[in-house]
């Protein structure tokens, strides 16, 4: 077992740079997500650890192996594709046993190798049919068996649950987190689903533009991120932002009609700030005015009423107990100053 | 057509309607002249005696089909001709081995038993003695056709197949080179053979100014006996190389790159990853190919027309030739005719084992 370093790794294609020197360390055993909005370069970058990319620059190494010019098949790693990528051609049990095989293992020990992962995924009824014949949830209990047959240092996966309904995918999330306690390998992990993201990781990799955001453990970039991206990026219904200005020591919202005080320091008057709130933590003042209420979704135990403000700036607020607005209500919003995030405007840096 | 209560065809009617250009041009020129040509193989048919006394014709039931296929005191031994009649109790013998090994699906072992049995059946027969053939060169050029079948099929196939393999990535030069590659299905049998004619020509040739270069004797190779149908084969797959190599991009494209990606990591790369992914996964292709130039290669008339005259001493005589010539310089319309029908039900097999091939899944 091994981890994964990244230093300074650099991806072009062509005159087009997609990733921007990226540095991480993932440690022996860690589950690490790498998340982002489509185009961030999440799966390039997992992509280059695989070897299925080439690295433009830098190192990428596993263990203590340096491996940014190793052929894939040399590298250790096993990947779960979203398409799957099964063998359409073979069963199951070849499907599982392939690499070893190519490998060069005996018959024995591959039979024996693909009864472990097919015990461990319970793909026992399955062995002898061929990818068409299965639901998409076996085939990507086939396409993880075949990773685990190969036995890695490390398992690449990449968006492995996108293809499946709602339902299944909370299955195989439970099954992928109950997999790394069983085995214990290090997992990278890529995905846009920010729920997957905070559930599995022990370490969240935020990614924008080619370039890391932020690192860190669910919990702490939820309750604190370093810019106005990862603040809006995690947590979900996402974070709301008004824009304000600093003013004689408080900050002025018009949105709010007036100024709040952030527990911050801040910065010097007339400098242009972001005011960020999550839903969950605005609370409805049904006497006070300010807000219109556009719209509410009720979920059952929570509903989420969607406001906008004079300056027509949309908020998003959770509320919880019977207790609802209605449609075309004036209502006023509280909110507890340490729960308040500031960023600049300009660089959407956090103010703390 | 409703709104103005017009009366309003059916869907089947309409489908009949917009049927029938179809039915009646496929019913006047390939099902009527089908039935009249079998018709004509029932009849001692002269062509130039007919054509002036319609009446100058006589049925003669099968006996053409006999003058053309059997022969006086024809006998059947196991050994007429050992090397046919061998492969097909090897093939016989594999075909009942792989199924009981569970290692081929009933289709194909059925058909393998089959091709087998005919195999030791059909070299069997030979005329005993006193005997003879009634036509001396039909069987020897039923022989030719199935050598030149068996050569070409798989020269296409395998070449279009390395092609398309090698041809399968989306740059510019590619784009060229599988439109160079194509033109060649263009030309007509004319075209092609002239080409060739001048490139085996052992004169001017291209290929005996290669030879004289690396100091051998340039090969005469339309006139020799043992080079004169390898010859023929190489223009045809030449020629017909095009459509086969299509037909495989298309086939090659429609496997997904994951698969190769998880091949990489699976340790197969290169040619590991053409023979554990890629072939299997263009089993229905490469069946399609090859029973496609199968029945097209049976109906083989101008290059050996144009290329050798069937020469030399009849060894690139092939099936549709000698009908032409039975038909139109002997004037023997019937027996050419029962040719024909001979040749018909050859390609018939051909293609109800494509359809077959093409229903399973």
């Amino acid at each position: 077992m091994s981890g994964v370093t990244l230093g300074n790794v650099i991806k072009r294609y062509g005159d087009v740079q997609v990733i921007h020197g990226v540095d991480l360390d993932i440690d022996d055993g860690e589950f690490c997500v790498f998340v982002g909005p489509s185009g961030c370069g999440k799966s390039t970058l997992l992509r280059m650890v695989a070897g299925l990319e080439e690295t433009t620059s830098g190192k990428i190494q596993i263990g203590p192996r340096d491996v940014t010019r190793v052929d894939p098949a040399e590298r250790g790693v096993a990947m779960v594709f979203q398409t799957y990528a099964l063998y359409p051609h073979m069963t199951v049990e070849q499907n599982m046993g392939f690499g070893l095989k190519m490998t060069g293992h005996p018959a024995a020990e591959i039979r024996q190798k693909t009864a472990e992962a097919s015990r461990i995924l319970k793909l026992d009824d399955y062995l002898e049919r061929k990818p068409a014949a299965l639901s998409g949830g076996q085939r990507q209990r086939v396409a993880i068996g075949r990773a685990i047959v190969r036995g890695p240092e490390v398992f690449l996966f990449d968006e492995p649950l996108s293809n499946l309904d709602a339902e299944l995918r909370v299955e195989m999330r439970v099954e992928i987190s109950r997999l790394h306690k069983e085995i214990g390998a290090t997992m990278i992990y890529v995905t846009h689903d920010q729920v997957e993201a905070m559930t599995l990781a022990d370490k969240i990799v935020v990614l924008r533009l080619g370039r890391i955001e932020q690192v860190g453990a669910p919990l702490d970039l939820y309750r604190d991120p370093d810019n106005r991206f990862v603040a809006g990026f995690i947590g979900s219904p996402a974070m709301n932002f008004v824009g304000g200005r600093v003013e004689n020591g408080a900050v002025h919202v018009p949105a709010f009609g007036g100024p709040v005080r952030p527990e911050v320091a801040l910065p010097a008057d007339g400098t242009a700030v972001t005011l960020g709130i999550r839903p969950e933590h605005a609370v409805i003042d049904r006497s006070g005015d300010g807000f219109t209420v556009e719209l509410t979704e009720a979920l059952g135990g929570v509903s989420y009423t969607y406001l906008t403000a004079g300056t027509g700036e949309k908020l998003i607020v959770e509320e919880r107990g019977d207790e609802r607005s209605t449609m075309g209500d004036t209502v006023g919003l509280r909110m507890e100053p340490h729960r308040l995030y500031l960023f600049d405007k300009d660089t959407e840096a956090r103010i703390r | 057509m409703s709104a103005g209560g017009k009366k309003q065809l059916s869907q089947t009617q309409a489908a009949w309607l917009l049927l029938t250009p179809f039915l009646l041009t496929y019913a006047l020129f390939l099902v009527y002249p089908f039935l009249r040509g079998f018709w004509i193989s029932l009849h001692d048919w002269n062509l130039l005696a007919v054509a002036f006394n319609p009446d100058a014709k006589e049925y003669v039931g099968l006996r053409n089909y006999e003058r053309v296929m059997w022969g006086r005191n024809i006998a059947w031994g196991l050994f007429a001709a050992p090397l046919w009649q061998g492969t097909g109790l090897v093939g016989l013998v594999l075909s009942v081995a792989l199924v009981l090994a569970g290692r081929l699906s009933r289709f194909n072992a059925i058909a393998l038993g089959v091709i087998s049995a005919l195999l030791v059946l059909l070299p069997g027969f030979h005329p005993g003695e006193e005997g003879r053939w009634y036509d001396r060169r039909f069987w020897p050029t039923v022989g030719n056709t199935l050598v030149f079948v068996g050569l070409a099929v798989p020269g296409v196939t395998l070449s279009a197949l390395v092609l398309a393999a090698a041809m399968n990535r989306e740059t510019r030069a590619m784009g060229i080179l599988r439109t160079l590659f194509f033109l060649s299905q263009v030309l007509s049998v004319t075209v092609v053979t002239l080409i060739w004619q001048i490139m085996f020509s052992p004169r001017q040739g291209l290929i005996a100014n290669i030879t004289e270069t690396f100091g051998g004797t340039p090969i005469n190779w339309l006139t020799d006996e043992q080079f004169a149908m390898a010859a023929i084969v190489i223009a045809t797959i030449w020629w017909s190389l095009g459509i086969a190599m299509i037909l495989f991009l298309a086939g090659l494209q429609d496997i997904s790159k994951d698969i190769y990606e998880a091949a990489a990591l699976d340790n197969a790369k290169g040619v590991k990853a053409f023979w554990y992914v890629t072939l299997p996964n263009l089993q229905r292709t490469i069946t399609l190919v090859v029973v496609l130039q199968i029945i097209l290669h049976f109906q083989v008339f101008g290059q050996s027309h144009l290329m050798t005259q069937g020469g030399p001493n009849d060894t690139t005589q092939v099936l549709v030739r000698y009908i032409y010539q039975t038909g139109f310089r002997d004037s023997e319309l019937g027996r050419a005719s029962a040719m024909a029908v001979f040749l018909f039900l050859i390609m018939g097999c051909f293609s109800i084992i494509q359809f077959i091939v093409g229903r399973e899944k």
